[in-house]
């Protein structure tokens, strides 16, 4: 039990290198295999989770190199809990649906890999190893999609990297200036980010340092204008790659958002609300205008995964428990959703290796079952209530209410826009005539599909009608992120958004 | 008690659930008959629900479970079972099960059976979910819910094509239900900020823990709130200028149109102004308004009617223009009469469009009344209803109409806002006149249908034995109305007449009724014997501005749908590809050519690099020179 993180982290890349000796055609089952361990695993760490329990549980810590403060530390608290096991989870769905066939060994061990960077990325809690995971988890990825992907894939992948990998460069530099000022105020070195919590600094150097995590995460996420680089990934990766990109490796910006921006600089937080809620707005209304333009299925799918993303930013910078944990429960519902609408699409590109939605047409009367299944993830995209899509939403939106009703209007149009490019997508490919004859034959959804896509179903309606045993665990560790901003906070602005929250809380 | 609430409202959920898991097969009737039993018990247990409610006047309040819980938010599945809506779910289960038996029949020959039913009883499901949740967040869910259904019931023939037409610019089933869909969501921002309005100053969404907290708001708080609240309502009820979805919404199978866009959906925004009447009682200015725009849409609304061909839309244009009477007398602040309104409204109206669905199915899908005339030999069953229910929407006595649409009227002449009661009155007329023509030209005259080899018959006979019950409200409906006031206001305020109106009132019920008889009688003179058409008058510029619905539908194509198009597409052309994604591939290709040029440097020529070597010192001691010279 004492070192189940440790085991999360690890179990994935260590049966990866087991995957090498492994025979070829058994390398999928093997997949599968050591992709469900580990989502067990993950659920075996929910139940263990002392829900009551706000701060870092299952805790490991001890030192690595003691002279500098680095050190091997894991733990986990409400808000990477789900992100943990949305990761094994579609890590497994995407392993189970994959359909490729050349070098699926590969594949496997690459995925495997990857899963340990992205689980390593949401539990350490050492900015080393936090640093670590996130750009060793730019490898697989650059692989993925520069060895399976499309015509354009080197390019693509080139992008994807070079784009993501300067940011992450600049953080490290903010982080670096983060660890001496530590060390000039304590006179020892600590990378640890709980050390790091109680350190307070003037709003000059806030300013810069939250502007160099910004830079790393901004583009991770990706915030307008920093988003070119995903509609190339998006479009030549491999379903599977899209999987994963979409379902986590965006989630690690936001979540490097809530866990370092907020608490480690919460008066230059306060003070860039404005000009990233503003960001947010254009990501939210000028990706979705983007997404309706497409004529690839995919890249719909794509821009509005920024669209989306762009309401979880702004529900970050609300700055109270509604907004905040909103924004999480929108990660998660974001990397249901985004996953499951890469693999649909990824199902009909299987079949007529296409993804122009003028070549499809009424789809639903040829395949009605992946219609339904169609159906009810756009449902869950476009934010319907007692979908998954609905409950981070509302709560983003009615958080941000708070700070600005302007803005939030703005923001809310998403509801509007978000209808506009899913109903036309829906329309253009699965109302009407059927308009290519040649898609007559084509089959319905397989045993094989359904099996990937039932759960991916249960959960996007189990979550919009229950979400509370997964909402309660995220709202207890965003109010204890909050009291630290509120202990750290020191120019009177921040001090009036934070405690008039507090203030209400008494009530 | 409590499990007749749930039995209420889970029954049609399973009926979803049972016609839905046969979806995907080919029709069965017993799905049908099943889904419509099930309905049959949800209504008997509203109506146990109502007695109860009559005998004990005690509102039943359960709570399911919680729902969404995060900050200070806590919003839980809670129902509450009041006056106002166990009206509601008298009366929308009661269509429902009359439109699913109806259905039965009507959809007889449909491939997509089983899957209609489905998706009618999810639509009744969220209809009540709507009316009988206990806090805005849930009426919210059932708002969503409704529109959902709506959609996919208004899409429900999703294989045809588009099609382009004079009026809209390409219409088909599909083409109608993203259009209602969208617009709804419109509404449904504003109806989300009067959430969060809500939410920011009580706290809480549940009504009375808001309704309670009234008295703490600030006049301005108030007024935001009702206004957010309306435009939401503005969506649903499809009021001006959020109302083409609705005649668009004709494109689905008539009995939705009859249950959604007549009788119960389009009535939810109603409801909701109904449901918040203690906010809206405090902002005179917004209720004002919306009184204005409501009688502004009954004109409005009879005026496109006035020369509308098609049979579904006439229905259509005069739901709305029925929907405009009932804000303006929830604005007016006689909520009981508007809820009233709405109750007779749904029955005679419903039942006027299963008439129209028998007349569609005699024809075959023609709509095209200048293509009818005469039916009335053949469907005599069918003529009497649509007769019946046509007496009733021109209000006259002792219809269910007449009562309630007369003490709207009377309302707005007791609010002293005469130009209100006239335009209302006016309406009445113009009401009476295009029910008339639509009547006469679909039963009357000549048998202009030979023309196009059509040969007319009967619905079955089971069909019209279903249809009974609304016929007969329709009919009776009017005398409940002393019973439903003493009954409804133990919940909702009550409105009473001025002692001069009083004394008036028989004057203005007798202004209303000649206008409308005399709308009849227009009617009758113009279109009972043959269809006359006059070239002179269809080319006229008010014929044609009617006719093309004041041009609204081509006005929103060219200045929002259109634009938009061409933004998005200048948006990631130009934009995103040429502006925002060139930017960064010209830094990234500046690094490389400054890189690739510079490479030349490493020649491993060795003058070369002394060349190199002698510049950097001279640029170094330049650099020292100028900085001491600065210093």
């Amino acid at each position: 039990m004492s070192n189940i993180l440790t085991i999360l982290v690890f179990f994935p890349a260590l049966a990866g290198l087991l995957g090498f000796v492994i025979d070829k055609n058994s390398a999928r089952v093997y997949g599968v295999a050591i992709a469900a361990v580990e989502f067990i695993l993950s659920l075996f760490l929910w139940m263990n989770f002392d829900s009551l329990n706000p701060t870092f549980q299952f805790i490991e810590h001890f030192p690595i190199v003691k002279d500098f403060g680095i050190s091997y530390y894991l733990g986990v608290d409400g808000i990477s809990l789900f992100l943990v096991i949305m990761t094994t989870f579609m890590t497994l769905i995407g392993m189970m649906s994959m359909t490729i066939k050349e070098d699926l060994k590969n594949m496997v061990i690459t995925l495997l890999f990857l899963e340990m960077t992205m689980v390593g990325v949401f539990l350490a809690l050492d900015a080393i190893m936090f640093y670590f995971f996130w750009e060793l988890s730019l490898v697989p990825m650059l692989y993925i999609i520069g060895a399976w992907g499309g015509p354009l894939r080197v390019y693509a992948s080139i992008k994807f990297f070079l784009y993501t990998f300067v940011g992450s460069l600049i953080m490290l530099v903010g982080m670096l200036f983060v660890a001496y000022s530590f060390y000039s105020a304590a006179g020892v070195w600590s990378f640890a980010i709980t050390d790091w919590y109680a350190l307070g600094f003037d709003m000059k150097y806030q300013f810069w340092l939250f502007l160099a995590f910004f830079v790393g995460f901004a583009i991770k996420v990706p915030m307008f204008p920093f988003h070119t680089w995903l509609p190339y990934a998006h479009g030549q990766a491999p379903t599977i790659g899209s999987v994963i990109l979409a379902a986590v490796l965006l989630k690690m910006g936001t979540y490097g958002f809530v866990r370092f921006s907020l608490p480690m600089f919460p008066d230059a937080s306060i003070m860039m609300i404005a000009p990233i809620a503003i960001l947010s707005i254009i990501m939210i209304v000028y990706t979705a205008m983007v997404a309706y333009a497409q004529e690839d299925m995919k890249q719909v799918i794509a821009y509005s995964s920024v669209s989306h993303m762009g309401i979880v930013m702004l529900g970050i910078f609300a700055m109270n428990s509604e907004g905040i944990s909103g924004s999480v429960f929108q990660m998660l519902s974001h990397g249901i959703v985004s996953g499951a609408l890469f693999m649909l699409v990824g199902v009909i590109y299987d079949r007529t290796h296409t993804k122009y939605m003028s070549e499809f047409g009424g789809l639903a009367s040829i395949m009605p079952k992946y219609a339904l299944i169609f159906g009810i993830m756009l449902m869950a995209s476009v934010g319907l209530p007692l979908t998954i899509g609905f409950v981070g939403e509302f709560l983003v939106l009615i958080g941000f209410y708070k700070i600005s009703p302007i803005l939030t209007v703005l923001a809310g149009t998403s509801i509007i826009v978000g209808a506009v490019y899913m109903l036309s997508l829906f329309k253009r490919s699965f109302f009407g005539a059927i308009t290519n004859e040649a898609n007559r034959k084509l089959k319905d959804l397989n045993a094989n599909e359904l099996v990937s896509f039932i759960p991916l179903v249960a959960i996007v309606i189990w979550l919009g009608i229950y979400p509370k045993p997964v909402l309660s665990i995220i709202d207890n560790s965003v109010k204890t992120t909050l009291s630290i901003m509120e202990q750290k906070a020191i120019t009177p602005e921040a001090k009036e958004i934070i405690i008039a929250k507090n203030s209400k809380e008494e009530k | 008690m409590e499990s007749l609430v749930y039995i209420a409202l889970f029954a049609p959920l399973l009926s979803s659930l049972f016609a839905g898991s046969f979806a995907m097969t080919p029709k069965k009737q017993f799905v049908g008959v099943v889904s419509s039993f099930l309905l049959f018990i949800s209504f008997a247990a509203s109506a146990i629900l109502g007695y109860h409610l009559l005998v004990t006047n005690e509102p039943i309040h359960v709570k399911l479970m919680d729902w969404i819980a995060a900050g200070d938010l806590n919003i839980s599945f809670g129902f509450i079972v009041d006056h106002v809506s166990v009206t509601m779910m008298f009366v929308v289960t009661l269509i429902s099960t009359v439109v699913h038996v109806y259905s039965i029949g009507y959809m007889d020959h449909d491939k997509s059976f089983n899957r209609f039913f489905s998706y009618l009883s999810a639509f009744v499901f969220s209809m009540l979910i709507l009316v009988m949740s206990d806090n805005f967040a849930g009426l919210f869910i059932g708002w969503e819910g409704v529109g959902v259904c709506s959609w996919l019931l208004i899409g429900f023939w999703y294989h045809k094509a588009d099609v382009t037409r004079d009026i809209n610019p390409s219409i088909s089933p599909s083409w109608a239900a993203n259009e209602a869909f969208i617009m709804n969501r419109i509404a449904d921002l504003g109806m989300l900020v009067g959430l969060f309005i809500i939410y920011w100053n009580v706290g809480s969404l549940q009504y009375d823990v808001v309704f309670s907290a009234i008295p703490n708001m600030t006049q301005a708080v108030l007024t935001t709130a009702a206004m957010a609240l309306f435009i939401g309502a503005m969506g649903k009820s499809a009021q001006f200028p959020l109302h083409t979805w609705l005649t668009d919404a004709m494109e689905g199978p008539t009995p939705v149109s009859a249950l959604i866009h007549a009788a119960t959906m389009v009535t939810a925004g109603v409801f909701l102004v109904i449901r918040a009447n203690p906010i809206f009682a405090l902002t005179p200015e917004v209720s004002y308004f919306i009184a204005a725009l409501g009688t502004f849409v009954a004109f409005f609304a009879a005026s496109m009617a006035l020369v509308n061909r098609d049979l579904k839309r006439i229905i259509a244009f005069s739901t709305l223009s029925q929907l405009g009477y009932m804000f303006a007398a929830a604005g007016l602040g006689a909520y009981w009469i508007a809820l009233f309104h709405l109750g007779a409204h749904a029955f005679f109206k419903a039942l006027l469009f299963l008439g129209a669905g028998n007349v569609m199915h005699a024809m075959h899908d023609e709509l095209d009344i200048f293509k009818m005339g005469g039916l009335k030999k053949a469907m005599r069953g069918t003529y009497l209803y649509m007769g019946l229910a046509s007496l009733a929407l021109a209000g006259i006595p002792p219809l269910a109409g007449f009562f309630s649409k007369d003490a709207i009227i009377e309302t707005a002449f007791n609010e002293g806002s005469l130009i209100l009661w006239a335009t209302l009155v006016i309406t009445a007329g113009m009401t009476a006149f295009y029910s008339f023509r639509q009547v006469f030209l679909t039963f009357h005259g000549d048998e202009r249908y030979h023309e196009f080899g059509i040969h007319p018959h009967e619905m079955y006979k089971y069909v019209l034995v279903a249809m009974s019950p609304l016929a007969i409200l329709a009919v009776i409906a009017g005398f409940f109305k002393d019973g439903f006031n003493d009954f409804i206001i133990n919940l909702l305020p009550n409105y009473q007449m001025s002692e001069h109106t009083h004394h008036l009132a028989l004057y203005l019920g007798l202004i209303v009724l000649a206008v409308a008889v005399s709308g009849i009688l227009l009617a009758y003179i113009k279109y009972n014997k043959r269809l006359v058409r006059s070239e002179k008058t269809e080319n006229g510029f008010i014929y044609k501005l009617l006719a093309n619905q004041y041009y609204i539908p081509v006005l929103y194509e060219a200045v929002i749908s259109k634009p938009y198009a061409e933004l998005s597409k200048l948006m990631w052309k130009n934009v995103d590809m040429k502006i925002v994604d060139a930017t960064v591939d010209a830094i990234a290709k500046f690094l490389y050519r400054s890189g690739d040029k510079s490479r030349g440097m490493q020649s491993g020529n060795l003058s070369n690099y002394l060349n190199w070597m002698a510049i950097g010192a001279i640029a170094l001691l330049l650099v020292s020179i100028l900085s001491l010279i600065a210093a």
